[in-house]
């Protein structure tokens, strides 16, 4: 039954061959660690992905409860907290996951900076996996103001008290990230929700496609 | 692969009639040996990534997510701290070249050369050599970022007592106190103690909630004549029998809200 | 030939072995999530609780009178009062009736005597709905339930209210 509903599809749109280029590439051996162990360091880069993954997922559920609403929102995420079983799992999940992320990512920009492996021909992914931390920090930034507590609050205070001493552009760069030049409320929790939730993720998953197409094309740096 | 005429499409489709073999290819035999992406190196990879999530999974069962007390802009002596992440830059700007006058240094010119190095690394470090015995002044740099950074983090963190901060910003659901103003006792409340302490209890403008906390009566009318942390003593000045009223009156509402 | 053979049992191995190791991550991410997810689902649904909608049971007629009392409605972390309303009448076995003013067509609100020409009856302006004053629907008018009924009691001579119910359930 599954073979022929497979069929019905692949005789139309003949999709054999695209996950056989995912499925079947080969990979070298010395980043498989199930040959040397030391080869684990290779597996940053997908458990980097893999956190991204939850936090996705626990990011798409926390919608479910969440508002983005100076009223609310301390409101909604406490009663998650505290009423909503498995709430504080997974909003643990999202927040440990935050945190680990930035780790995983910098384990793996560490390793692929101590192994040279951003030089010739692989130039372009390195800028595209920095930017893709730049994305993250972002993430983090604006992330850490939704649940409305005290130290969201303050927190984002001092952040948009930074990006005001840029020149030139200061007071229009609060304004532009917090929706008002003094105020920090309203404007600014929508403004970093919609951030958050839409504006970064959409970076982010262009980003990494173009980080793993990238790969794919390039295949992975050879040993040292 | 058969080419120009003859090929057979799926009617007026560009898919080609012909099916595409379906057996895997073997890598064995290649040089330079290799494994077939699947399903054998991403079996390993996510026998790795489950090693990871059990990992992950308990330090999220055994820490639950902190949130603190609801957003109020009003709150006195809040330290601000940002996500450990950030912190490295936070304390970059406490440093007299950093901050002040040279604030330009801090905000802009520091970050700026270190992420904008870090973005064009392949740029700057150009050579042919990859270990980074062949590259010094990559590796080096690079060292002194990651210790540069891992220091001003731990500077930070370290001036900070976490623990004091979390029991002092403990979340109290305002809806859940019920306060019952006719009490002899909160009239005492009002007169010493609202001043610091807030109305409810809880939204003082200098001190500490005081619902959730675990003293006896004896102990919080100790504390109100005595003081306690930044809290100086003498703030009472009633009588003995006010203080009581006082003690038992806050001591209820602790015993009221205990189990919430 | 035997070799072949071997290779492809080895190759199904590890794609069972895949499939589990990739089940256990999927189940790992997503418990947690799929149970917050269906947890109002599984909240018990609480009986409501009974308001007195201040309305003496010496002054329920038989004429259906309007009466609305506000109740705390909490939804999660929004609390609100909410007004509710219905005819209360007396029936001729003298029992305490009290209907739901929100037509089963559509959910407008009926009125009792709405219309001029249907008198003795509850109307729905939306779509020319009619109840008997019982509340049972009028054959060939758009609803096609009885109005429902409020649970009720009386307590030191005051009619209490609780949720209304579909007829017979109650």
């Amino acid at each position: 039954m599954l073979q022929k509903m497979y069929d019905w599809i692949d005789e139309r749109i003949d999709i054999t061959p695209i996950w056989r280029d995912i499925a079947d590439h080969e990979v070298p051996e010395h980043v498989n660690p199930a040959h040397h162990f030391s080869a684990f360091v290779y597996c940053f880069g997908g458990l980097t992905f893999f956190v991204v993954v939850i936090q996705i997922l626990s990011g798409m559920f926390l919608t479910m409860y969440y508002v983005p609403d100076i009223e609310n929102a301390w409101k909604s995420v406490y009663y998650l907290q505290t009423q909503v079983a498995h709430g504080q799992i997974v909003r643990g999940m999202h927040h440990w996951g935050a945190s680990v992320v930035i780790v995983m990512l910098l384990l793996h920009t560490l390793r692929v900076f101590f192994q040279g492996a951003y030089k010739k021909p692989r130039e372009l992914n390195w800028m595209v996996g920095v930017l893709l931390f730049f994305v993250m920090l972002g993430l983090g930034f604006t992330g850490y103001l939704l649940p409305w507590d005290n130290k969201a609050y303050f927190a984002t205070e001092v952040g948009l008290n930074i990006a005001g001493q840029v020149p030139l552009i200061g007071d229009w760069l609060i304004t532009l990230l917090g929706g008002h030049p003094e105020i920090i409320g309203a404007q600014t929790l929508t403004r970093f929700f919609a951030i958050h939730v839409f504006f970064l993720p959409a970076a982010l998953f262009a980003l990494l496609a173009v980080h793993f197409i990238l790969i794919r094309r390039q295949g992975i740096s050879g040993p040292l | 692969m058969k080419r120009g005429k003859g090929m057979k499409y799926v009617g007026d489709s560009r898919v080609s009639a012909e099916k595409t073999s379906t057996t895997p290819k073997d890598y064995s035999e290649y040089p330079g040996r290799t494994v077939a992406f699947w399903p054998n190196f991403l079996l390993t990879e996510w026998l790795a990534g489950s090693v990871f999530l059990v990992g992950f999974l308990t330090l999220v069962l055994t820490h639950p997510s902190p949130l603190e007390g609801m957003a109020d802009p009003t709150t006195a002596g809040y330290i601000p701290l940002p996500d450990w992440y950030f912190l490295f830059l936070y304390e970059l700007l406490k440093y007299k070249y950093a901050g002040g006058d040279y604030v330009l240094l801090g905000v802009v010119v520091i970050p700026g050369l270190a992420f904008g190095a870090l973005l064009l690394a392949p740029f700057l470090d150009n050579g042919p050599g990859r270990r980074p015995s062949q590259r010094p002044i990559a590796t080096s740099m690079m060292l002194l970022a990651l210790i540069a950074t891992i220091w001003l983090t731990y500077d930070s963190a370290s001036a900070v007592d976490w623990e004091a901060r979390a029991e002092a910003n403990k979340p109290i659901p305002p809806s859940e106190v019920e306060i019952d103003t006719s009490d002899p006792g909160y009239e005492v409340y009002k007169n010493s103690c609202a001043s610091c302490h807030g109305d409810n209890l809880t939204d003082g403008a200098a001190g500490p909630p005081l619902i959730g906390i675990d003293y006896t009566a004896d102990e919080i009318a100790k504390i109100s004549v005595e003081g306690i942390g930044n809290m100086p003593a003498g703030v009472f000045d009633g009588t003995d029998e006010e203080l009581e009223q006082l003690a038992e009156f806050i001591f209820t509402i602790n015993e009221e809200n205990k189990e919430e | 030939m035997s070799d072949k053979k071997k290779q492809v049992t080895r190759r199904q191995f590890l794609n069972y072995t895949l499939t589990g190791v990739g089940g256990f991550m999927a189940a790992g991410m997503l418990i947690s999530p799929l149970r917050m997810a269906i947890d109002p689902v599984l909240q018990p649904s609480g009986d409501g609780d009974f308001a007195n909608v201040g309305l003496s049971v010496d002054d329920i007629t038989t004429e259906p009178q309007p009466v609305e009392w506000e109740v705390e409605q909490v939804d999660a972390w929004y609390k609100s009062d909410v007004t509710r309303k219905a005819f209360v009448f007396k029936n001729d076995q003298d029992e305490i009736v009290a209907l739901s003013p929100k037509c089963t067509h559509l959910g407008c609100m009926v009125s009792w005597e709405g219309s001029e020409s249907h008198p003795d009856q509850f109307y729905c302006p939306c779509h020319d709905g009619r109840f008997t004053k019982d509340g049972t629907n009028v054959e060939g008018t758009p609803p096609l339930e009885p109005l429902h009924v409020y649970e009720h009691k009386v307590e030191n001579g005051m009619l209490f209210l609780g949720k209304a119910y579909p007829r017979g359930e109650a």
